[in-house]
């Protein structure tokens, strides 16, 4: 029987690349494909796929996110996240949502194939980085004082963290409740809590929360071009 | 027509994209890959290739500085950006670059076939989405 994966990524080029990368596999088949979140949690639950590849910067839900709520459907999901970057951050809350493998985008053509056999052989798949990381918090367990440890924030719920990406991506309070066939009014209910909760008085401070909490991700461009000519020495 | 096209990201899953899409036009040959701005400056001396599909944020050189350096290497050469960015203001800037064409690459599956040919006849194709920022209100 082959083993069925399902991808998600916003971007469909990406898709194509890993398409055309897993299926060179024998015995492997993708199954569908999501470009968001969401779509990714309704298809997982439709096409009861072995694999779920996701990426964590996808928009209307991240793929940290789509993690959590595929492991509390069922936790027998297993799920490898694809990464621009692997943060301390990032890794650790790869790990506390679940994640049995853990890969960056850039490594994907060298890794991902690595990583879901893996899986299939009911082991997990970290980048070296990963096991470093994981290792250092293990000899570090029982010290007062954790050197990396993020600095805590009041906990929002699962519904609280799928708004705040939401509204962080531009939509309006109404275009959210449409998004996720709720009450306008009860998603101004949850913003309000947001709001209160981080104590932020604007969109702007929820926007760069999200990005620093990894609810979005964005690259930046590069730096302006230096205009050549004698420098002072 | 035949058209030879170099493909250059930094990431070989997005390089492994553009080229099923790309190569899925039967006339268009993917003639190589690079995986940076230096590596595509090299490869387009050595492979002539009619297009570059170029990427704008990369590790060494950047797709901007290979492209003004392309422009006077290889002025035959039409370049096509595929990038993240989806922005006015760096669309301006690949074009001040001497690029022929810009494409996001969110839309690249439905716009990059598109693209490639108008550039490959030495048309300016342009392409952003609607909406590219938040509204920060």
């Amino acid at each position: 029987m082959k083993l069925r994966i399902l991808l998600a990524d916003d971007h469909e080029i990406v898709r194509r690349g890993l398409r055309a990368l897993l299926e060179k596999h024998e015995g492997w088949e993708v199954c569908g494909e999501a470009s968001d979140g969401r779509e990714a949690v309704e298809k997982a639950l439709q096409l009861h796929p072995d694999v779920v590849i996701v990426d964590i910067g996808m928009p209307n839900l991240n793929g940290l996110d789509t993690t959590r709520q595929l492991l509390q459907h069922d936790p027998h999901f297993k799920v490898i996240v694809l990464t621009i970057t692997d943060s301390d951050q990032v890794i650790r809350e790869a790990l506390d949502a679940g994640a049995r493998g853990f890969v960056l985008k850039s490594d994907a053509a060298r890794d991902l194939v690595s990583a879901v056999e893996a899986l299939q052989n009911k082991r997990m798949f970290f980048t070296p980085r990963v096991n470093d990381l994981v290792l250092a918090g293990f000899l570090e367990k029982g010290q007062t004082v954790s050197r990396n440890e993020a600095p805590k924030l009041p906990t929002l719920t699962a519904r609280e963290r799928e708004i705040t990406q939401l509204l962080a991506e531009g939509n309006s309070s109404k275009e959210v409740a449409s998004l996720l066939n709720l009450s306008t009014k009860t998603v101004e209910t949850h913003r309000s809590n947001i709001m209160r909760k981080l104590s932020f008085h604007s969109i702007r401070d929820l926007v760069v929360y999200a990005i620093k909490n990894n609810l979005i991700q964005i690259e930046l461009p590069p730096p302006p071009k230096t205009p050549a000519g004698p420098t002072a020495a | 027509m035949t058209i030879r096209i170099l493909v250059v990201d930094d990431h070989p899953i997005v390089r492994q994209g553009l080229k099923t899409l790309l190569e899925g036009h039967s006339d268009w040959q993917v003639v190589g890959e690079a995986s940076d701005g230096a590596e595509a400056i090299e490869k387009a001396k050595d492979l002539t290739p009619d297009v570059m599909v170029l990427d704008v944020t990369m590790p060494r050189m950047n797709g901007l500085e290979a492209c003004r350096l392309l422009r006077r290497q290889s002025p035959g050469l039409e370049i096509l950006f595929v990038t993240q960015h989806d922005s006015p203001q760096m669309m301006r800037e690949a074009l001040d670059a001497g690029a022929r064409g810009y494409v996001v690459k969110s839309n690249a599956a439905r716009d990059l076939l598109a693209a490639v040919e108008a550039v490959s006849q030495h048309r300016v194709f342009t392409a952003l989405n609607e909406r590219s920022f938040p509204q920060l209100t």
